[in-house]
This record gives structure tokens, C-alpha cells and sequence, in this order.
């Protein structure tokens, strides 16, 4: 069962490069036919292994794995407390809950790429491989410089793909991203070259280890913390290092955008923050308050900020900040509780920003538009996308009994419990703007009075109709089985 | 572990390369042209590879610090390429690398 287990961690890693390799080295016609299928493979099969896996995780009650890639190490303990070790990878719960939510979002985007971009499909396969590997080891890393590698990977693979037609707006997006990202990386890796000086190691488990201590702070401890923030802060987007965010969603390719804002840039900035938070720095009380700081900061802008928007996708981008904001809330509150509120609430966004992508997909197809103010009346016409629009909404704004309001509940409960009350009335209370901006896209994209040059519009049909349905099956089933799953994960000991 | 009383010498290389990265993120800031900003990375990078070498040099694991560093060199040129094709795609749309000229996307 071990060994099988084994094979199944190596395969996130070795999978998608054998896609690279197999793709290209066939001729240009049947490489490009077999790009998005291969692609598809790849989605369910991390789904399924990652299903496989938690199943494993909850028989043993063992809680986390640890393996190496491309060679052996026996004794894994000794590594962890050899100061100098690296590149040995850790999969527990929360990898494998972010790692199931990256082949979703995958499968969706690749889904969605069908219909938008035939002559790019190799490309664009070629690239998402690179992506899903880049987010599958930053999933599994157990050591700050590797944390930084696979961040590189998975930014480098996205600038490219947000410039995936060389369109003035993709370049302009793509440039701004890379220049926020690469002053996010110099940064961050200015921090881990501190810490390395200071405490003399850069596996999580050492430096937990020596902030647990107790022992005080020295300087340099701190101009690291301040630098890994602010780098971090800058990969997720949090509200004041927010610019390059907005701009990015909105110039890329639909397919893109769906994978930008489900997965990559949460996968970047968010679960940074998690693991960091979970395995680091839970004792270093400048790291928890300095992001709560701007974990509230960024629900109340992102909220209102998306209310003064036209263009669907920057609404959605904005409502993305808002949504950061609260998984960030969580994860840095200080209680366990909180963690799991935002590991369910990071599944649950990518599962309801990915359907709001899609729909913005639909509508870009068939009204060719993405303004709001110029659409009107579109529910009767495409019925598909007008309920699952309304399903995701909800769930983003936490309305019961859909899976976003379980976990936007217990991150609240949780931020109260800790003592920060104030924070806790401040994030009920931007649920409501969530609310007002939905329910303005609502009125004005899919109900109000019918437009007369949308009569011939119909609805979308083949991969954007299935993931839609997908997605939204998903929300629904979630919402309704959520204590089950809680259940589970608390009975197995796995969270 | 290493000591945290830095002698002189320690400290003077600390300052330096927090000096440098602070010049390179001042020109990223302030230079209006890609190539220029391009360049900013590449000096910020230079001064994070300084201090990752420094720190190797302080915990004595020069042996492992390298392997870091031989690691981001190679990430560097692939944002480098990127950044580079990123702003030749640019100036063929454009006819100028002036940074003000990207303003479409606004909001």
C-alpha cells in the first residue's frame, strides 16, 4: 500500500512532464489534436489520485506522508533536524485538498479552451502542464527555497499564458504581473536568505522549531518576517499591493482567466500563506497580525471597489480580493478551527469563482461583450448560465445552505472565538456588499428589461455547458454534505 | 547555529546588498522604459544572490547555499527571457518601450 502510495505522489509531479514530452515529441498535426485531451486525462487523474490519497491519509490516521522525488532517503526524521536538508516534499490534508481543487480547475479550463482557442491548444497545453507541476510541488513543499522555486514555475508558466495572443491588452496584463511578481520574488527570497543567516536552515520544521522556542526576537528575525509578507502579499494580491491583479484577469483568454482566478494566483499568494501560517510561523505573532491587518483591509476594499465596476471579469477580480481577504482571515486568526474554515473555504472559492469565469465565458461567446451595462434580460435566453451564475453568487456571498456559507461560518466563529471581535463584525458586515454587487450583476446582466439586438442569442452548448453543470453540482452537494465532510476529516484525525 | 552579534565586516555586507536591493526596487519604480525595468529586476536579484551567498558563508554551508544559488540563477534568466519577449512583443505593437504608453486596462 506504501509503494502504491509512493507512485501515486510521484505521478503529480511525473505525469504532467510525460504529457510535455509526449505531446512534442510527435508531429505538429497529431501533437495539437491530442493537446487538450491529454490535458483532460491528466485533470481527472490528479482528481482521482488526490481522492485516493485522502482515503489513504484517513486509514492510516497517520495525518501527513513524506517522499522524496527521483531519490531515496530512509530516515526522514533526520532530514527534517539536518539543518541544510532540502528538496523532500510533505503531503497532509490541506495539499491534498488544494491538489484536488487544481485538477478541477484544470479540467474546467481546459473545458473551456475548446470552444475559445483552436490554433493555440498545443500551446496552451504545453503551458498548463507546466502550471499544474509548478502548483503541484508548491502543494507538497516542505522548505522555504523550494516554496520559492515552484513559485517561480508557477509564475512564469501564468505570465506566458496571460499573453497567450500577443494582444496589446494580454501583453500590457502579463507585464504588470511580472514586474509585481518579480519584485514579490526578489523579496521574498531576501527573507529566506536572512532567515537562512539567523536561524541556519530553511526547512519549515527547523524554523518552527526555533520560534516555538519562545526565545525573543532579534532584529534580522524581523526584517525577514517583513520582507516574506510583503513578497507574499504581493503574490496573493492582498488590498494594498492589489494593482497588477484586476488588470491581469481581465486581459487574459477566457480559459485563462478561469485557471488565474480558481487556482493560480490562490496557489501563489493563499496557500503560501496557509502553509506558512500551519507549519511555520505559528508562534510569530508579527506574521499573524500583520496579516490579519491586511486581510481586513483587502474584504472591505475588494467589496466595494467591485461595485463601481463594468467589466464582468474586473468585478469578479475584485470580488476575488474580498475573497482572499477572508480565506487569509482564517488561516492567520490563531485557531485551529479558523485553518479549516479557510483550507474548505479555498476548495469552495475555486469551485465558485471558477463557475463565475466560466459564465463570463458563456456570455463572452454569445453577446460578445463583457460590459454589464450593455446586457439585459439574458436569463430567459440562456437559462444554463443564468442559474448557475445565481448558484455561485450565493454561495460566494454566504448565503445557506450552499457550501460557502459553512465555511465563511466557521473562519467568522473562529476570528470571533480568538478575540477579535471587531474583525469578525467587519467581515459579516462585507458579505452584505458582496452581496450588493452580485445581486447589481444579477439585475442588470441576467433579469431587467430584455435588450432588442440579444433575441438571437442562445444558449452555449458543449465543454463551457458541462463544466457549468459541473461546477454547480458540486456547489450544491458540497453545501448539503458539509458536516459530513467535517466529520470525516475530524473523526480520521486529518485535520 | 550562527551567532547574531554580526562583527563589522558581516554587517557591512548585510547593509550593502539591503542597499542594493533598495536601488534596484527605487529604478523599478521610477524608470520609465521596459528594458530599464528590466534591468531593475536583474539588480535586485544580484543583491538577493549576494545575501543568499553571505548567509552560506555565516552558517558554513557554503556547499548547499551554491546549489540555491546555482537554482535561482537559472529561474532568473527564464523571467529574464520572458520579461525580454514580453517587451519585443511590446515594442512591435507600440513602436516604443515608454512604459506610459501601457494604459489600456484601467478601472
Amino acid at each position: 500500500m506504501d509503494n502504491l502510495l509512493l507512485i501515486i505522489t510521484g505521478s503529480w509531479i511525473a505525469l504532467p512532464l510525460l504529457v510535455i514530452l509526449i505531446c512534442n515529441l510527435l508531429d505538429k498535426k497529431t501533437g495539437k489534436s491530442w493537446a487538450l485531451p491529454a490535458a483532460i486525462v491528466v485533470s481527472i487523474g490528479q482528481m482521482i489520485t488526490t481522492g485516493l490519497g485522502l482515503l489513504q491519509l484517513g486509514l492510516t490516521k497517520s495525518g501527513f506522508i513524506n517522499f522524496t522525488i527521483f531519490w531515496n532517503v530512509n530516515d526522514f526524521e533526520e532530514i527534517a533536524r539536518s539543518a541544510w536538508a532540502s528538496a523532500f516534499f510533505s503531503v497532509d490534508t490541506l495539499s491534498l485538498v488544494v491538489m484536488f481543487a487544481i485538477g478541477m480547475v484544470s479540467l474546467i479550463s481546459v473545458l473551456t479552451a475548446k470552444k475559445m482557442n483552436p490554433d493555440k491548444a498545443l500551446n496552451f497545453t504545453n503551458l498548463l502542464m507546466v502550471l499544474i507541476m509548478g502548483m503541484n510541488g508548491l502543494a507538497m513543499v516542505a522548505d522555504l527555497f523550494s516554496l520559492y522555486v515552484f513559485l517561480e514555475i508557477t509564475g512564469v508558466a501564468s505570465f506566458i499564458l496571460i499573453a497567450l495572443y500577443k494582444d496589446k491588452k494580454g501583453l500590457e496584463g502579463s507585464f504588470k504581473y511580472l514586474i509585481m511578481s518579480a519584485m514579490a520574488s526578489a523579496m521574498i527570497l531576501a527573507g529566506i536568505a536572512i532567515m537562512n543567516a539567523v536561524t541556519g536552515g530553511v526547512t519549515f520544521s527547523h524554523i518552527s522549531g526555533l520560534f516555538a522556542s519562545g526565545s525573543s526576537l532579534h532584529t534580522f528575525h524581523a526584517i525577514s518576517l517583513v520582507l516574506l509578507v510583503a513578497g507574499i502579499a504581493i503574490k496573493a494580491g492582498l488590498a494594498p499591493f492589489h494593482g497588477w491583479l484586476p488588470d491581469a484577469y481581465e486581459s487574459a483568454p477566457a480559459s485563462v482567466s478561469v485557471l488565474l482566478g480558481g487556482i493560480v494566483t490562490k496557489m501563489a499568494g493563499v496557500y503560501a500563506i496557509l502553509r506558512l501560517a500551519q507549519d511555520v510561523f505559528i508562534n510569530a505573532k508579527g506574521f499573524n497580525y500583520s496579516l490579519l491587518l491586511l486581510a481586513t483591509v483587502s474584504i472591505v476594499y475588494g467589496a466595494v471597489a467591485a461595485l463601481k465596476q463594468k467589466d464582468f471579469k474586473r468585478i469578479l477580480a475584485y470580488s476575488s480580493i474580498s475573497q482572499i481577504g477572508y480565506i487569509v482571515l482564517g488561516a492567520v486568526c490563531g485557531s485551529p478551527l479558523g485553518f479549516i474554515g479557510a483550507m474548505l473555504h479555498f476548495f469552495n472559492h475555486a469551485t465558485f469563482k471558477s463557475t463565475l469565469f466560466v459564465n463570463s465565458a458563456a456570455l463572452e461567446s454569445q453577446v460578445k461583450t463583457r460590459n454589464i451595462e450593455e446586457m439585459g434580460g439574458l436569463a430567459k435566453q440562456m437559462p444554463l448560465t443564468g442559474t448557475s451564475s445565481v448558484l455561485a453568487l450565493l454561495s460566494t456571498a454566504g448565503i445557506p445552505p450552499l457550501a460557502g456559507f459553512w465555511s465563511k461560518l466557521l473562519i467568522i466563529i473562529a476570528v470571533w472565538q480568538t478575540g477579535h471581535s471587531l474583525i469578525a463584525g467587519i467581515a459579516v458586515f462585507a458579505s452584505v456588499f458582496t452581496l450588493a454587487y452580485f445581486l447589481m450583476i444579477q439585475r442588470k446582466v441576467f433579469y431587467g428589461p430584455a435588450e432588442e439586438k440579444f433575441a438571437g442569442v442562445r444558449e452555449v452548448k458543449g465543454g463551457l455547458a458541462v463544466s457549468q453543470v459541473m461546477l454547480s453540482v458540486i456547489t450544491v452537494v458540497m453545501g448539503i454534505i458539509f458536516p459530513l465532510v467535517l466529520l470525516f476529516f475530524q473523526t480520521r484525525g486529518m485535520i | 547555529m550562527s551567532s547574531l552579534n554580526f562583527d563589522p565586516l558581516q554587517l557591512s555586507i548585510i547593509v550593502s546588498a539591503l542597499l542594493v536591493l533598495v536601488t534596484g526596487i527605487y529604478c523599478l519604480i521610477y524608470s520609465r522604459n521596459i528594458i530599464r525595468m528590466i534591468i531593475a529586476i536583474e539588480v535586485m536579484m544580484k543583491a538577493v544572490t549576494l545575501l543568499l551567498a553571505f548567509s552560506g558563508w555565516l552558517m558554513g554551508r557554503i556547499d548547499l547555499v551554491q546549489s540555491f544559488i546555482i537554482t535561482m540563477i537559472v529561474i532568473e534568466v527564464v523571467v529574464a527571457v520572458v520579461a525580454a519577449g514580453i517587451a519585443l512583443s511590446v515594442y512591435r505593437h507600440n513602436d516604443t518601450l515608454d512604459i506610459d504608453q501601457l494604459d489600456e486596462l484601467k478601472g
